[in-house]
């Protein structure tokens, strides 16, 4: 068997041909796998600019190191939001934190005597922060189908969303809520959702006064 | 056997389809008909829609006004005429000749199986002509007017509550009305010759079995049921040039009764001979835009028991209105009469575009635990912080190219910030719905709060929005439903106003 070669090459060229496509190969595996690493980790205090979440849920693994967070719960007597402390997975980076704190807020089973505000099935599509540090939640449409409306509990499933990022991330100041990916007037007929909300402290029982009785407004 | 059977087939299936094509054409050829309105009555005229216009059938116009037609083919033409006059018609000419002048119409004469018909704007244009009287035709009522009849617009509504029935007539011009008890039933005469009149279907109760034409033209007759016992006559002005007259139909054992006993069939009684009082209209709070929350695909919250949240919301509101009207007397506007679809924005734009002086937006509430109960009353949140960082960015103020050359900065007035004008009067008015509901009925213990409700926002009025119970708890959706506890809150809405009118006037 002989092929005929227009020249025959020797052993160094064959060495430098064979060098050259390795080194080219590793140079296009490190650039591959850089760009995908610096597009999925949202380096820590990205706050600025627009970072879209990957939509894959929160990790539970209890090998995942966790932080105490705020989260919001329906008073025993369904009047007003208690804080309470609960551990949610700690996340990397600024917008994965806000969603891992929304994600645990959403399906978080209230402590008794107190309930939760959020309709059975809530959930959440993304979560995106803005360069004024205002917060954007998209939630699936399917939370409009099974709010049961009325002002206060329309009130109370809003601002334990609002209340939870804004307590939990100090930078943030504003939280917007959006469905289905889409600004909507409201979640149930009554909340105006076009714009912004800030913390509503009026809402919160005062940590001074037992649960369940009023606070004086 | 098999082309006989064919044919007998053939025979068949086309008179079926003869049989739907006439009952298709009878459906389309019948849509209404005209109210001719008379000194001798009202009678039908059928209308006939034709090219989208309203048409009638010169046949049926001869034997409501005693006209004779008389067709020439070869012409193409048709004649009606009466006592000596005539008019002449050619099909598909937009212009006859009247006694020898011109008229133009509209649309064309048609000539369709046989019959001619003239579109409904001949009768006042051309046929008044030859009859030398007056025709007037009224549009939107399908009303034709003969002569020169005193012929007021009366429009009728009825309010039922769980302890009277208020019939309430819009009368445009104002006109002197007369109520009458005869035995089983009250007559409204009407100081007219005939009423363009607009009855409403009449809900299941038992103060008022009918409400109908009466046999005169001028009349209109309310058929009393077993719990009516007596009446109240209130005549308001309405507006400018209307009036209007309620009769309250109470039971037995009512205090402030009239003087009349319709309980004696002797005699018919006439009782009181209304004058419109021309008072000054009050300054302060003239027009009121009643908003009964959601309504259509929008329930709104639901009770346990399937109250709904948008029924007790227009039931309460058309209380509330009825109430206004006879004791402020004021115009009051509700945001939708019935069960429709409404947006947040359409609401307080109808505010906005009623030039009301007081938005009242009418909610029935929800909470997670079903022993929270009581009313509540709410005004708009401002985030004032939020409002002023916006103005330091310029958002509220926009640069403009002047002449000249440079720019100019204009500050516009926002939807969103509507309202924020009146977040002192707003206060005011919670205030009083707080405090005259809380003489009512049960309150919850957050009684007067502050939310940043859309409905609320691009209302450029003082507004509030009061969630009169909770429908989540079993013992206020029993309360809810009931009218007693909806009259109680129409009361307490009422009072609010009166507070308020003072609070604006002082």
């Amino acid at each position: 068997m002989n092929i005929k070669l227009p020249r025959k090459l020797t052993a160094r060229q064959w060495a430098a041909i064979g060098g050259t496509i390795v080194a080219t190969l590793l140079f296009a595996w490190a650039v591959v796998t850089g760009l995908t690493r610096l597009l999925t980790t949202p380096a820590p205090g990205a706050a600025t600019g627009e970072v879209p979440v990957a939509t894959t849920p929160a990790p539970v693994d209890p090998a995942v190191p966790r932080i105490k967070a705020t989260l919001y719960f329906a008073s025993a007597d369904g009047l007003q939001l208690v804080a309470t402390e609960r551990e949610v997975p700690l996340a990397e980076g600024f917008v994965a934190q806000a969603r891992s704190i929304l994600e645990a807020q959403l399906s978080a089973e209230a402590p008794a005597p107190l309930v939760s505000t959020i309709p059975k099935g809530a959930t959440l599509r993304g979560v995106f922060i803005s360069q004024r540090n205002e917060a954007f939640v998209d939630l699936d449409p399917a939370i409009k189908a099974s709010h049961p409306g009325g002002s206060h509990q329309e009130l109370m499933t809003v601002y334990t969303i609002v209340n939870a990022l804004v307590t939990n991330l100090p930078n943030l100041q504003e939280v917007q809520i959006l469905i289905g990916g889409q600004e909507v007037d409201t979640l149930a007929g009554h909340v105006d959702l076009r714009r912004p909300l800030r913390k509503n402290e009026a809402l919160i029982l005062s940590p001074t006064s037992t649960p369940g009785t009023p606070s004086p407004q | 056997m098999a082309g006989l059977n064919t044919r007998r087939f053939l025979g068949v299936s086309g008179l079926v389809a003869a049989t739907i094509v006439s009952a298709a054409m009878l459906t389309l050829a019948q849509p209404a008909s005209l109210t001719v309105l008379s000194r001798d009555g009202r009678k039908p005229l059928p209308l006939t829609s034709i090219n989208n216009q309203d048409y009638v059938a010169v046949d049926d116009v001869n034997s409501a006004f005693g006209t004779t037609s008389r067709e020439d083919r070869l012409a193409g033409g048709l004649t009606i005429s009466l006592r000596g006059r005539s008019i002449v018609l050619t099909a598909d000419q937009n212009v006859v000749s009247v006694s020898g002048r011109l008229v133009s119409l509209p649309s064309p004469p048609v000539r369709r199986d046989n019959r001619w018909f003239v579109p409904a704007d001949f009768l006042p244009r051309a046929l008044a002509l030859i009859l030398d009287t007056r025709l007037d035709l009224r549009r939107a009522a399908r009303l034709l007017i003969v002569g020169d009849l005193r012929a007021p617009r009366v429009v009728a509504r009825v309010d039922a509550g769980t302890t009277n029935v208020a019939v309430t007539f819009e009368v445009t011009p104002q006109t002197e009305a007369r109520v009458t008890a005869q035995p089983g039933r009250l007559v409204v005469q009407f100081d007219a010759d005939v009423l363009d009149l607009a009855l409403p279907s009449l809900p299941p109760q038992t103060f008022l079995l009918g409400l109908t034409p009466g046999e005169t033209p001028n009349s209109v007759v309310l058929t009393t049921g077993p719990r009516y016992a007596t009446h109240r006559v209130t005549t308001t002005q309405a507006d400018a040039g209307s009036a209007r007259v309620t009769v309250d139909l109470l039971p037995a054992g009512t205090t402030d009764a009239p003087a009349t006993t319709p309980a004696t069939p002797a005699a018919t009684v006439p009782d009181s001979r209304l004058v419109i009082p021309s008072q000054a209209p009050t300054t302060g709070l003239r027009t009121v835009v009643i908003d009964p929350g959601h309504g259509g695909d929008e329930l709104g919250t639901q009770g346990a028991k399937g109250t709904l949240e948008k029924d007790i919301t227009l039931s309460v509101a058309r209380r509330l209105r009825t109430l206004i009207e006879s004791r402020l007397g004021a115009k009051v506007f509700l945001t939708r009469e019935d069960d429709r679809t409404l947006s947040l924005d359409d609401r307080s734009a109808f505010a906005n575009n009623h030039q009301a002086d007081v938005f009242l937006s009418i909610h029935a509430n929800s909470a997670v635990r079903p022993s929270l109960k009581g009313a509540e009353v709410y005004f708009l949140t401002v985030e004032r912080a939020d409002a002023e960082a916006r103005k330091r960015a310029g958002d509220n103020a926009t640069a403009l190219p002047a002449l000249g050359g440079g720019s100019r900065e204009i500050d516009l007035i926002l939807w969103e910030t509507a309202q924020a004008r009146y977040l002192e009067q707003s206060s005011a008015l919670a205030g009083f719905v707080e405090q005259s509901l809380a003489g009512q009925v049960e309150m919850s213990p957050r009684a007067v709060q502050q939310a940043p409700f859309r409905v609320l926002v691009g209302a450029n009025m003082p507004a509030a929005l009061v969630e009169i119970g909770y429908l989540s708890n079993a013992e206020q959706e029993a309360q809810l439903a009931t009218g007693a506890y909806q009259d109680k809150v129409a009361q307490a809405l009422l009072d609010a106003l009166i507070k308020f009118r003072g609070f604006l006037e002082h």
